[in-house]
């Protein structure tokens, strides 16, 4: 079951961005190619939870029936909590150990595991769940950014922070490299929030703006959807302000991760 | 010296690793042999288990209170903390932990965030094991499961916090200068593994699947499991050596799924000799410490007999 869930499909960003920082920082592949699996094992691990029918109840996962669907609900939350158990026990096995300081692993392992915890995912799905149907003055923006910050952005941030921690990154390298994933973090799900809008609103023939899109906390419905173009932008250049100072060449495939992600809602 | 079955238990209730059947039942194994023999030198005889015993579960429950305090939003933290500090809970894998710490001569500082990790693992599992889509227990150790109290979705979330504030516990309290980091990633890796799917989940999968599993092959992934990685983690606190740990993972394993079999209380021949086998094996395997003075505290052995003796009878053995 928890191969299903691993195997389908997915983009890998989280590995891969893992990998960027790493080689970013002076690093190889190699050093932190096992822990950019143990991020993509916890992050499915995670969505396997989430879909569960108590929790966000979806019956599709990347274009496939959700793991509970095909295997159970018993077995989907056996499989996840083995899935986290795994990536736990991969980034710390002892032939990865080799490859890595003992210090640096360790700075790794508790960086990913506050991630997921009450103060990254876990704490961010809790404040989800207690969202649902919650009307637009009792939401608020700070709520919503809580929600991302914690239940979609901490992963991500931990696996370019971590990249960056094994590849030997200083103090101020793996700053940058918290506040670039934390941009584009945030910016996917801002451009994610106006895509959604806009394509809404092109199905229902209604102009953008309206509140067709009940229900769900989205930026544009909190702050307008041109004040959301405009925090789009403004992450956008964040995120590449952050590279600026490393060699130019080991930042290429972070400068269009950041191109790719903002240039999605003009293509739309 | 047997205690008989009516006298005071050394602590009220203890059960060594899932607590949630009532204990002040007749222990079924009293046919079992051999279990007078903790040893018989002065210096055991003068061990003060009760102290020994006590005193850990009040520093451990008190650690553990520190180390879930509760913060936004509130009713994730009331979960775990629900669960983890529950009343009635023995503390037998950090209790077992720090033992196997101290046996090597470790500081028990080293050992005790790794003691509290191992409770906040197990308690997790149990949370999940006892959801409506698993076990369905609505009670645990004679109170409301964690489920019922605050619904299935806080409740799988309270267990999927636990495990990874258990890695964080162990890498941010343990001491640099007692414990390398090396071996703090061989304790995290041994906790994983004992979790995942070559340990618990394994166990708790072939409980629910059935399948053409020996009724042993659950015992030993369940409990056997978390039995085992308590004394091993200990061990390698303390700075066993890999032949050491070995010896520790088989002794520990041996108590987890004895203390299984008895509790599942089925009088068959077989599982009274499987308890047997399971007894002798485990006393066998301390043999190696209790017969080196040298190298061993012989007082230091005394605790780890008494989890065998309490898995077997369900109440400690003290030599009079």
């Amino acid at each position: 079951m928890a191969e299903y869930s691993l195997l389908a499909g997915g983009k890998r960003v989280r590995p891969l961005l893992c990998i960027a920082a790493c080689e970013l920082v002076g690093g190889d592949e190699a050093t932190a190619m096992s822990t950019a699996c143990a991020v993509e094992m916890i992050h499915t691990s995670s969505l396997v939870h989430d879909d569960l029918p108590c929790m966000d109840n979806a019956d599709l996962r990347r274009g496939k029936p959700t793991n509970h669907k095909v295997f159970g609900e018993d077995m989907a939350v056996l499989a996840g909590d083995a899935l986290f158990a795994l990536a736990f026990e991969h980034m710390t096995a002892l032939s990865s150990a080799l490859v890595v300081s003992p210090k640096r692993k360790v700075r790794a392992v508790i960086e990913l595991a506050k991630a997921i915890g009450t103060k990254g995912l876990v704490g961010g799905q809790v404040i989800d769940l207690c969202s649902e149907g919650l009307n637009r003055d009792d939401a608020g923006l700070e709520r919503l950014e809580f929600i991302h910050l914690h239940k979609t952005a901490a992963l991500l941030v931990a696996a370019a922070v971590v990249g960056a921690i094994l590849g030997g990154g200083t103090e101020d390298e793996i700053k940058k490299l918290r506040k670039y994933a934390r941009c584009i973090r945030l910016l996917f799900q801002v451009v994610d929030d106006i895509l959604y809008v806009t394509k809404s609103t092109d199905k229902l023939g209604k102009s953008a703006g309206n509140d067709v899109v009940a229900g769900k906390l989205t930026y544009p419905r909190l702050i307008s959807l041109e004040r959301s173009r405009e925090l789009a932008e403004k992450l956008s250049k964040e995120a590449e302000e952050q590279l600026l100072g490393f060699d130019p060449n080991k930042a290429v495939p972070l400068v269009a991760l950041a191109s790719y992600i903002a240039g999605r809602h003009n293509r739309s | 010296m047997l205690f008989s079955a009516s006298a005071t238990p050394l602590v009220p209730s203890l059960c060594l690793l899932a607590a949630e059947k009532p204990v002040n039942r007749r222990p079924m194994m009293m046919r079992l042999s051999g279990g007078g023999a903790i040893g018989s030198s002065s210096s055991s005889s003068n061990f003060d288990l009760k102290t020994y015993w006590g005193t850990l579960m009040t520093e451990i429950n008190q650690k553990l209170d520190e180390a879930i305090p509760v913060k936004y939003p509130a009713g994730i933290y009331e979960s775990m903390r629900y669960s983890v500090l529950a009343q009635g809970a023995k503390r037998a894998p950090p209790v077992m932990c720090v033992a196997a710490c101290e046996l090597f001569g470790g500081d028990r500082l080293a050992a005790f965030p790794t003691a509290c990790a191992l409770e906040m693992v197990h308690a997790a599992s149990l949370i999940h094991d006892d959801l409506p889509c698993m076990d369905d227990d609505p009670v645990r150790r004679g109170k409301p499961s964690n489920h019922t109290v605050y619904g299935s979705d806080i409740a799988i979330l309270a267990g999927d916090a636990l495990f990874p504030l258990a890695f964080q516990h162990i890498v941010s309290h343990t001491p640099p200068d007692l414990v390398p980091r090396a071996t703090i990633l061989r304790v995290i890796a041994e906790i994983a593994r004992t979790v995942g799917s070559t340990g618990m989940a394994a166990g708790q999968f072939v409980d629910l699947e059935g399948g053409p599993f020996p009724p042993s092959f659950v015992q030993e992934k369940k409990f056997g499991a978390m039995a085992e990685c308590s004394a091993v983690c200990g061990g390698l606190l303390g700075g066993a050596t890999d032949h050491e740990l070995e010896t520790l993972r088989r002794y520990g394993r041996a108590v987890g799924m004895l203390y299984q079999v008895v509790d599942d209380e089925k009088k068959t021949d077989g599982a009274i000799q499987m308890a047997q086998e399971l007894k002798d094996k485990a006393k066998k395997e301390l043999q190696v410490f209790d017969d080196d003075d040298d190298k061993y505290s012989e007082e230091l052995v005394v605790p780890l007999h008494t989890f065998v003796d309490y898995a077997a009878h369900r109440h400690f053995l003290l030599p009079l």
